[in-house]
């Protein structure tokens, strides 16, 4: 089909309303490659937010074909899909009783525990330091399946060197979700998602009710996880800060 | 309602004449009097309830008498079908915010809760004879209906608020990867929980603060007292099990009404009547 990272055609959202429904967009067509951070701008109520839920298959209203890697969406899961193509929402909600755990939450989702769920190796002798610390990392609960902790695929370590990398340095892994400032949830909220390593990342307003200082920070995470080969669509009602290598405007059904 | 007294092997039964029922409906119109001069606004449903119970009541207990006497399998079977339905529909009037025809799964995970007490407690704990034995069969199944029943309700309605308040929830859930069973677990449990809560309470206060109905019945009609209190233990037991079990299998029926078939969260649950995708 095409050598695009993503590719999506004749993408369209019709909402149900009372006098049956209101088309949002119709035939819409968008390409991005690896590494791109592209701007979707547009009047609000012109769809931008169910434009990039429908790109994550998350929009009940939405139809199209979409691509990645030239493989066609049907070929994926949406669980699968999801993973590879992220959607970011606007509102952080943080799941979990402290930072580490929230970060922790899509380790703990049966799609990265399914290659993962063999029995653990019982020809070593136990090492009583490696069973403290994977004790209690997984348990079988009946019919509720298998529940993950995910310490052992993503230790405290790990978080707290990425939260420094991306700039958290000032964010505590024991805090409570609740406790954040409107800044450091979105933050959170973003290392969440940029962990799980999508390869197309859609960021939904995620700078939006920011001071400057932590909207730049986030437009400095983002460009990095661009330079290694992340695709980036930011929905931003802020002016340009010159991250974005292009800027495509939505409006009356259609993109510009 | 004098015909307990003739059931009972040793001791005395006291009958309630028309005097006892005039006198405990008074009981209720002195409350709701009450209510009335304290602006509570609940006098005139109390004394409707009341009434309405009085008249259900007396209509079971001459159905039931029909039916013991008669000794007819076909007839218990009716009686029981009978209550079944009634049992749907008012699990599904007093279930809040449930999308429509959920009848189906309702009666589903009632029915089969019902065959498990039946031959469970009658026929493995009891094991009556003839093993229909309606005076078992009948009162068993109307005790587990009544809990299963508001358990359904309670859990039914606590699953669709919980999913409507949980909707940003559910949707970050939902992107980070979840299925549609992860994204709608934490209202599931909940919703069992609650559903379960008066149950599990009476089990742990029954014969501290409460003689459970069917024990005092049984006391109160001249029935040995430990006697009683080991029917009660085996229908609490059975009851506070198998609620759960019907709560659970409702849930496992009716969570997937909250998705589309792409697990997409869905504003407004429907009961689809296809095949499933997979």
């Amino acid at each position: 089909m095409s050598t695009h990272l993503f590719s999506a055609r004749d993408m369209t959202c019709a909402l149900p309303t009372q006098e049956g429904e209101k088309t949002i967009f119709r035939g819409l067509s968008f390409d991005i490659d690896a590494g791109e951070i592209v701007d979707l701008v547009g009047p609000s109520g012109s769809g931008k937010s169910s434009l990039l839920t429908a790109f994550a298959r998350l929009n009940p209203h939405a139809g199209g074909t979409m691509f990645l890697d030239g493989r066609p969406s049907t070929e994926f899961t949406p669980q699968q899909w999801r993973c590879s193509v992220a959607y970011l929402p606007q509102k952080p909600v943080l799941i979990g009783d402290n930072v580490a755990e929230v970060i922790r939450l899509p380790w703990t989702l049966a799609i990265r525990n399914e290659q993962d769920d063999i029995s653990p190796d019982t020809n070593h002798p136990v090492d009583p330091q490696a069973h403290a610390r994977t004790r209690g990392k997984r348990r079988r609960s009946g019919i509720w399946g298998a529940v993950h902790n995910g310490v052992d695929m993503l230790p405290d370590d790990k978080i707290r060197a990425t939260l420094d990398a991306i700039g958290c340095e000032d964010i505590n892994l024991g805090r409570a979700p609740h406790d954040l400032s409107g800044g450091q949830a979105a933050r959170v909220s973003l290392a969440r998602t940029l962990l799980t390593n999508p390869k197309l990342l859609l960021a939904d307003e995620v700078d939006a009710g920011l001071d400057d200082d932590n909207a730049a920070k986030v437009a400095a995470i983002l460009s990095d996880a661009a330079q290694r080969g992340m695709a980036v669509i930011r929905i931003r009602h802020r002016p340009p800060d010159g991250v974005a290598t292009r800027t495509v405007t939505l409006d009356e059904g259609g993109l510009r | 309602m004098a015909q307990t007294a003739t059931q009972t092997t040793s001791g005395t039964s006291y009958p309630i004449d028309i005097w006892g029922l005039l006198i405990a409906l008074a009981m209720v119109m002195v409350a709701s009097g009450l209510s009335w001069l304290m602006h509570l606004g609940i006098g005139k449903t109390l004394l409707w309830s009341a009434c309405r119970a009085l008249v259900q009541l007396c209509a079971m207990g001459f159905i039931m008498g029909y039916v013991i006497k008669s000794g007819n399998p076909w007839l218990v079977l009716i009686l029981i079908t009978g209550m079944l339905v009634a049992a749907v529909q008012i699990t599904l009037s007093r279930a809040k915010g449930v999308p429509k025809g959920l009848a189906g799964p309702v009666l589903l995970s009632l029915v089969i809760t019902m065959l498990l007490m039946i031959s469970m407690v009658t026929e493995l704990v009891i094991r009556p004879h003839p093993w229909y034995a309606p005076q078992l069969v009948v009162p068993l199944t109307g005790m587990l209906l009544g809990n299963t029943v508001s358990a359904l309700a309670v859990g039914l309605s606590r699953f669709y608020e919980s999913m409507k308040e949980r909707r940003n929830e559910v949707d970050t859930l939902l992107a980070l990867g979840a299925t549609r069973w992860e994204a709608a677990r934490p209202s599931i449990i909940s919703s069992i929980r609650l559903g379960l809560l008066p149950t599990t309470a009476s089990l742990a206060s029954s014969g501290i603060v409460t003689i459970p109905g069917m024990m005092a019945g049984q006391v109160i009609a001249g029935g040995d007292p430990l006697n009683a209190a080991k029917y009660q233990f085996v229908i609490l037991a059975s009851i506070a099990a198998l609620t759960l079990l019907a709560d659970t299998l409702i849930m496992v029926m009716v969570y997937r009404t909250c998705f589309t078939a792409d697990d997409q969260y869905r504003d407004k649950p429907v009961v689809e009547h296809r095949k499933r995708n997979r």
